[in-house]
């Protein structure tokens, strides 16, 4: 038999029992489509936190306070071995770090002009918009000062903060009251918006230095390092190690890179999206019992026409062949047509709903067609197989 | 057509057709047990995470220094605030009407030796007031003793963890802890707990909190647990609170009092959201499933013509051979649904004996709606095919039984 008659009859074949074939194909193209849309999410997903975590920039490393800290909570607790000032400064002297932030941070009321903001408060230095990609609106922001030196009481209001405050009006120059203490603000950031459910905009920053005071704290909760592109990590690790145990004594702090972070954060959503995927593929198994059931109803239901192949002396070969591509062929339209739909809901999240993650991966949708024709060899190998072993003589008295 | 007659007549069908209803059975069983199953690992997971934060008790309302005014609703539970919270505010609290027992707390950091080995802790300053409304028990000796919030007795009790880091195999009780420049004579060891959500209470050292004051030289609290003596009272109590730290702190609101529900509810609702939308994508395969159905139904319809005509030619109604039909699919889902549960159960009943802090557990609303769902979908993918075969012309369906 040539292959183009191959292909003639297991087209005839499926047309045959069309509304059977299209019920199997409808139910593969569920499951097909299931597992492509959950995919397409999980990956929305995951690279919608990555550019979220990202947009502070990602050659960023973090120093904080104490040692066996699981879970980041240690700098925010007290400690008898405080990260200072002194010693963020002695890490700006690392060759390959570009700039070093030491970070308070807490609430407290703003005031001005008898009207009242609670807000969040961070404690940082003139490092920070260059550092975490922020932008001044107006004004500038927090002043370098020398090292050891106090720094003058300046804040930088974050956007939401800034309009709550005064509105329409300007604020530079003017002196709001923050727990206790005047501060005179001399610059507003550009909007920065949430991050995942957190207000990046009503913020309130002052040198660390005076936020250590006005939390009367001891110690920073963090020191954040950029350092310049292509320099050894190893090595920087090391030095800032080597810097804060000459400072300190011993190791009582922790080193954290963003990569680390990043790469874990990573690797989390990734087994998420595995997971999802594979909560999917269930209704995929239920489709392939439907192949499998229709495609044994229809081998008994042309016992004469196999027979009649066999007796015009077509090996079992190539019945085998025949029956696996029409399992194969009903398995990858539902592929097919799994996708269609996929792009279809892309198609209508772009004009409803844009902000919705839905990425659909080129390389998810190949590996769910090479699915489906998994899927149809696979529920296709048993009755193909009892085909391909029937008795001529039988089959053709069946007739 | 009485119904033991349809039921004989439908039950016949299932027999004949062993293979076909075996097929649907699976994807009914499949899809059931994929929706119990998932929702049972979902309220599992639950129910451990409530029942954690339970062991906080009901009365019990946290206060924590600052307050933000940002939109959404989790409260500042970490950070700093310019005004201290400070044991005076915890005392006035204490006279409040109403109010059983207050504990501050401090929470630090520090190097712990004793006798040449040395561990990083996490060290509790607080008074014997916080094991009662944690309900931490202790294993051994006494727990911090009952005193003035302000003197700073040298004493500490350490969780097991820390006490076989620290002491290995050998005695604790009496022995002398070192953190930072201070000594701390161990007196009792704490029950394990095993890790509670936040914080391992296994791997701590409590000390009263005068002591932790002056250990990370820090006046101001990290938080205030303050137990209300009946749930009702919480409202009202909650409120003199606020209004006695107000007058404490020249009269402005600079803190935060929250209760365990705020910080429950939001866990509650993400996790009973997960559930829903786990057993939700499970339930498409109901879905596919009901395909399945309606593709049997339909094969079993073109096999059957000349019986059905032999039934018009009986006298049968087209109604009642469209109820044979459905019948039989409902039949056919119910057995599935009812095999899917059971496996369900048995998955999960295993599942509880090997993780023993799992209450795994269907919830009800997903076993009432995995049958429900399987029931319907065989009704809706099910009704095509039968009511084609009632309309069949009974002349046409005598006569096509011929050829078979």
């Amino acid at each position: 038999m040539r292959f183009t008659d191959g292909v003639r009859w297991i087209v005839t074949a499926l047309g045959t029992g069309r509304s059977r074939s299209i019920l199997t194909v409808v139910g593969i193209a569920i499951g097909i489509a299931a597992v492509a849309l959950l995919t397409a999410i999980g990956e929305g997903v995951r690279s919608y936190v990555m550019t979220e975590f990202s947009q502070f920039g990602t050659r960023i490393i973090g120093v904080s306070p104490g040692k066996n800290v699981t879970g980041g909570i240690g700098g925010i607790l007290s400690s008898v071995r405080p990260l200072t000032v002194d010693d963020a400064d002695a890490l700006r002297r690392i060759p390959a770090v570009e700039t070093v932030i030491p970070v308070v941070q807490g609430v407290g009321e703003l005031e001005f002009e008898g009207r009242h903001r609670n807000v969040k408060v961070m404690g940082v230095n003139a490092d920070m918009p260059a550092a975490w990609n922020f932008r001044v609106a107006q004004g500038r922001f927090l002043p370098e000062v020398q090292a050891g030196a106090a720094s003058s009481p300046y804040v930088v209001l974050g956007h939401t903060a800034h309009q709550e405050l005064f509105g329409d009006r300007s604020a530079l120059g003017r002196k709001v009251r923050l727990g206790g203490r005047a501060f005179r603000v001399i610059g507003v950031i550009e909007p920065k918006g949430d991050m995942l459910g957190f207000d990046l905009d009503d913020i309130a920053y002052i040198p660390a230095d005076l936020a250590l005071q006005l939390f009367n704290r001891e110690s920073l909760m963090e020191i954040d390092l950029t350092f310049a592109a292509g320099a050894d990590m190893v090595k920087l690790q090391a030095d800032i190690r080597r810097r804060l145990i000459d400072r300190h004594g011993r190791e009582d702090f922790t080193v954290t890179t963003q990569d680390q972070m990043l790469n874990s954060l990573d690797s989390i959503l990734s087994v998420l999206t595995l997971a999802v995927a594979l909560l999917g593929s269930i209704s995929l198994l239920v489709g392939s019992v439907g192949i499998v059931t229709t495609l044994t109803t229809s081998v008994q239901e042309r016992r004469g026409e196999i027979g009649l192949l066999h007796a015009l002396g077509a090996p079992r070969q190539q019945i085998l062949i025949l029956f696996l591509g029409e399992s194969v062929a009903l398995s990858l339209c539902g592929g097919g047509i799994g996708i269609l739909i996929l792009l279809a809901c892309k198609g209508v999240a772009l004009v409803f709903y844009p902000a919705f993650p839905l990425t659909p991966q080129p390389l998810y949708i190949a590996l769910a067609l090479l699915l489906s024709v998994g899927i149809g060899l696979l529920a296709g190998a048993t009755p193909a197989y009892r085909a391909s072993i029937l008795n001529p003589v039988d089959a053709l008295r069946s007739e | 057509m009485r119904f033991p007659d349809a039921l004989a007549f439908a039950l016949q069908v299932i027999r004949r057709q062993r293979f076909r209803t075996a097929m649907v059975m699976l994807a009914l069983i499949i899809g059931v047990s994929a929706v119990n199953l998932l929702t049972g690992l979902g309220e599992g997971a639950r129910r451990y995470v409530v029942g954690e934060f339970s062991s906080l008790g009901k009365n019990t309302l946290i206060v924590l220094p600052g307050k933000t005014e940002t939109k959404g609703g989790m409260p500042p539970l970490v950070g700093e605030a310019p005004r201290d919270l400070t044991l005076g505010d915890g005392l006035a609290l204490l006279r409040i009407p109403g109010m059983q027992s207050v504990a501050p707390l401090i929470i630090g950091m520090a190097e712990l030796s004793s006798g040449g080995r040395v561990r990083d802790s996490l060290i509790l300053g607080s008074t014997s007031e916080f094991f009662r409304i944690r309900q931490l028990k202790v294993k051994l000796g006494k727990a911090l003793p009952d005193q003035d919030w302000d003197l700073a007795a040298p004493v500490a009790v350490i969780g097991t963890q820390l006490k076989k880091e620290l002491f290995g195999t050998s005695s604790a009780l009496g022995k002398w802890v070192r953190a930072d420049q201070r000594r701390f004579r161990v007196i009792g060891i704490l029950e394990s707990k095993g890790v509670a959500l936040g914080h391992n209470l296994d791997e701590v050292m409590l000390i009263p909190i005068a002591s932790a004051q002056t250990l990370f030289n820090q006046a101001g609290l990290f938080r205030i647990f303050a137990d209300v003596m009946h749930e009702r009272q919480i409202p009202a109590v909650r409120q003199r609170m606020l209004e006695v730290v107000k007058a404490r702190h020249d009269g402005v609101e600079d803190i935060t009092v929250i209760t365990q529900d705020s910080v429950l509810a939001g866990f509650n609702r993400i996790l009973r959201l997960l559930t829903v939308a786990v057993g939700g994508i499970a339930a498409i395969s109901l879905g596919v499933a009901g395909v399945l159905i309606m593709n049997i139904m339909l094969i079993s319809v073109s096999q059957r013509t000349s019986e059905i005509g032999l039934l018009k030619a009986l006298g049968a109604t087209q109604s009642t051979i469209r109820n044979l039909f459905l019948g039989e699919a409902l039949l056919l889902a119910l057995l599935g649904a009812f095999a899917g549960t059971v496996i369900s159960e048995l998955l999960l009943a295993l599942g509880r004996l090997s993780f023993e802090s799992m209450p795994l557990q269907t919830p009800l609303w997903a076993r009432l709606a995995s049958v429900s769902l399987a029931l319907g979908t065989a009704v809706i993918f099910a009704w095509i095919p039968s009511v084609r075969a009632s309309r069949l012309a009974p002349v046409e369906a005598l006569g096509s039984g011929q050829g078979v």
